[in-house]
């Protein structure tokens, strides 16, 4: 009996089909000394066009945060828009908002840590300062709201004459230890990886302000044996400990809202849909924040490649799906339960005056992303995928904003209800946007964004294999 | 009795190193009398090795039953302290107490795990130490002592196998 395949259809030439894997950084290896002469070439050559920047950013934190947080403090909050009924506005979305961008950095580094994804190699650091800055922010929006800031340290659990102690009961107070922790933990995870880089740097820095930097933040750090086993030890550690930190952060975040009894709010899908709205909007900025670094940054179109786009485009998309599977579980069962409130709330998100910020979330947040990132070469364009990124956030800003002022709007008592219109908020919020890229920017210059390191050992683990006609990739666990 | 001196060889990569330290084992030198110094981990299997011994994981969960004992005591102490009740809700609630626990628990373990890191390390420590800084450029460096008679032999062989360089270590300031 005669045997026979079926043929293709259209046979592409080979050459459409193979893509050549020296184009991934991992198999593109430049000497080390050569990749540390490029990473610190990248920070110490600046332009006018990057101080025009830095001096614009510098005006618009002076003027909208300082200056406007100054007004808040003298005036009073008074002068923010919360009033009855919506008395959590826009620096609570911030809060909410900036906590979600944290998200990215411990998710990009330390669940493809652990999950051995190599292409995360070069964008680990950018990734990590992004939760560190974040959360700085995040900071900053609770102080705002608190409006009295210098009373802050009544949260702490210190013994005072008042005796006035913290509430545990509370949700706020639980956000607050769990904010604190994460900042804390992302801080000394931020750093870990950075030693060797930062003994790099001294060992390359002759002298002055930047080599003393160097020197301390280096800790004396040579390489020995024992000093390695100690930091990827301890970096292994953080990497599996940090995973039910972050999720507990944004779960606790949720339950800020879930635990009050409000139409809208009482959901017992909160958590895991505000954490994956977390990492919805955080690696959205991820793409924004590589693409600007690419662009601007000396040498990094090496480091950064179309793949960790493309990397980071799949989990865009994945992540939309799954929000979007959330986003159904939140709105669906309220719908069909037809109580009362619960449909007011969503009639007003609907077809309310505020109707439109709806459309363009969902807009935003499931059209775009599945728009482009289904399509390979698409996800792989760096523009492309920023461009994306930033309608997301767009979309997540939007959702946060309709979760929380929109949704005190409406409640159980209608002669209370009225519309909010944000003061001094607005002033503010530019200002922290402004700031955390302005930290960023100066981060640029004196902490190299590109582990070396970490992209060298890489390097050393890869290499390809002839099998057949093809070069195929192989991975040896040097770990 | 002769009196010992500290060399330092640096290779180009891990097969001439892993053969350098072969050469010193041959030679008579134990693991013990020799380190090495390497701009990435690499594993001790790897250049014939054992694997270096750390107590960072240890430190850490000392710090996380230190921070579960923090958090007990915040949540179950400060009522005693000041009673408040909150409608319908125990003074000792367990739900919360998990809350607080399980955050003052992994900010102990990982609070710890960095701090041991440091401890374990030596670190921060400025003092001047045996080191060139081709090692940060990729350079593997082999770090050993030597009967002070025998150096040429010493260097001869790892020269042999590989070695760019061999010279007397100096402490220098990094």
């Amino acid at each position: 009996m005669a045997t026979y395949a079926k043929p293709l259809s259209r046979p592409k030439p080979h050459t459409e089909e193979h893509e050549d894997p020296r184009e991934m950084l991992m198999h593109d290896p430049l000497p080390r000394g050569k990749m540390n002469e490029m990473v610190m070439e990248s920070m110490h050559e600046t332009s006018w066009k990057f101080w025009g920047v830095t001096g614009f950013l510098v005006f618009v934190v002076l003027t909208c945060l300082v200056y406007a947080w100054y007004r808040l403090i003298m005036d009073g909050l008074g002068i923010a828009g919360v009033n009855r009924p919506v008395f959590w506005g826009i620096f609570l979305v911030d809060v909410v908002f900036w906590i979600g961008i944290s998200h990215a950095g411990t998710f990009i580094s330390a669940i493809l840590r652990v999950l051995k994804v190599e292409s995360r190699r070069p964008f680990t650091r950018a990734a990590e300062l992004m939760t560190t800055f974040g959360l700085v922010q995040a900071g900053f929006s609770v102080f705002m709201h608190m409006g009295r800031v210098w009373l802050a340290y009544w949260m702490a659990p210190i013994p005072n004459e008042r005796m006035i102690w913290p509430n545990f009961h509370s949700p706020l107070m639980w956000d607050f230890m769990a904010i604190s922790t994460y900042l804390l933990c992302s801080t000394m995870y931020l750093f870990l990886p950075l030693i060797p880089d930062m003994a790099m740097a001294r060992d390359r820095t002759q002298e002055g302000w930047l080599k003393t930097f160097y020197k301390i933040l280096a800790l004396g750090f040579r390489g020995t044996e024992g000093e390695w086993k100690n930091l990827t030890t301890a970096m292994n550690l953080f990497a599996f400990a940090i995973i039910p930190v972050m999720f507990s952060v944004h779960t606790i975040v949720s339950w800020d809202f879930a635990m009050a009894s409000r139409p809208g709010w009482a959901s017992t899908v909160f958590g895991p849909y505000f954490v994956i709205g977390a990492l919805h909007s955080g690696m959205a900025a991820v793409a924004i924040v590589l693409f600007l670094l690419r662009s601007t940054m000396k040498h990094y179109k090496y480091f950064i490649r179309p793949e960790h786009f493309n990397t980071i485009g799949m989990l865009m998309f994945l992540v939309s799906m799954a929000w979007a599977y959330f986003y159904l579980n939140d709105y669906i069962v309220p719908w069909y339960g037809g109580n009362k409130w619960d449909k007011i709330v969503q009639e007003f998100a609907e077809k309310g005056p505020l109707a439109p910020l709806w459309y363009i979330m969902l807009f935003c947040n499931i059209v775009v992303p599945w728009a482009v990132l289904w399509n390979k070469k698409w996800r792989s364009t760096p523009w492309l995928l920023a461009i994306t990124g930033f309608f997301i956030n767009i979309g997540m800003w939007l959702e946060r904003y309709i979760i929380i002022p929109e949704g005190l709007t409406i409640n159980r008592m209608p002669f209370t209800w009225r519309l909010y219109f944000p003061g001094v908020e607005v002033a503010l919020t530019i200002g922290m946007f402004a700031l955390f890229f302005l930290l960023y920017m100066l981060a640029s210059r004196i902490i190299p964004l590109i582990p070396v390191w970490e992209v060298q050992e890489g390097q050393e683990s890869h290499m390809l294999r002839k099998i057949g006609k093809a070069e195929i990739p192989t991975l040896s666990d040097l770990e | 009795m002769s009196q010992s001196i500290t060399l330092l060889a640096v290779f180009e990569g891990m097969e001439p190193a892993a053969e350098g330290i072969e050469k010193l084992h041959d030679l008579g030198l134990n693991d013990d009398e020799m380190n090495v110094i390497s701009g990435i981990p690499v594993k001790g299997s790897i250049l014939g090795r054992p694997s270096a011994i750390t107590y960072v994981s240890r430190i850490g969960m000392f710090g996380a039953i230190l921070g579960m004992s923090f958090g007990i005591f915040l949540i179950y102490g400060i009522p005693y302290l000041y009673p408040l009740l909150v409608g319908g809700q125990p003074i000792f609630p367990v739900p919360q107490g998990l809350i607080i626990t399980f955050e003052m628990t992994m900010l102990g373990l990982m609070g710890f795990a960095f701090i041991g890191m440091f401890v374990d390390s030596g670190f921060p420590s400025y003092t001047p130490k045996e080191y060139v800084s081709e090692i940060s450029d990729g350079k593997i460096a082999v770090l050993f002592s030597c009967p002070d008679n025998d150096q040429k032999k010493f260097v001869d062989v790892l020269i042999k196998s590989g070695a760019q360089s061999v010279a007397p270590a100096e402490a220098r300031q990094l």
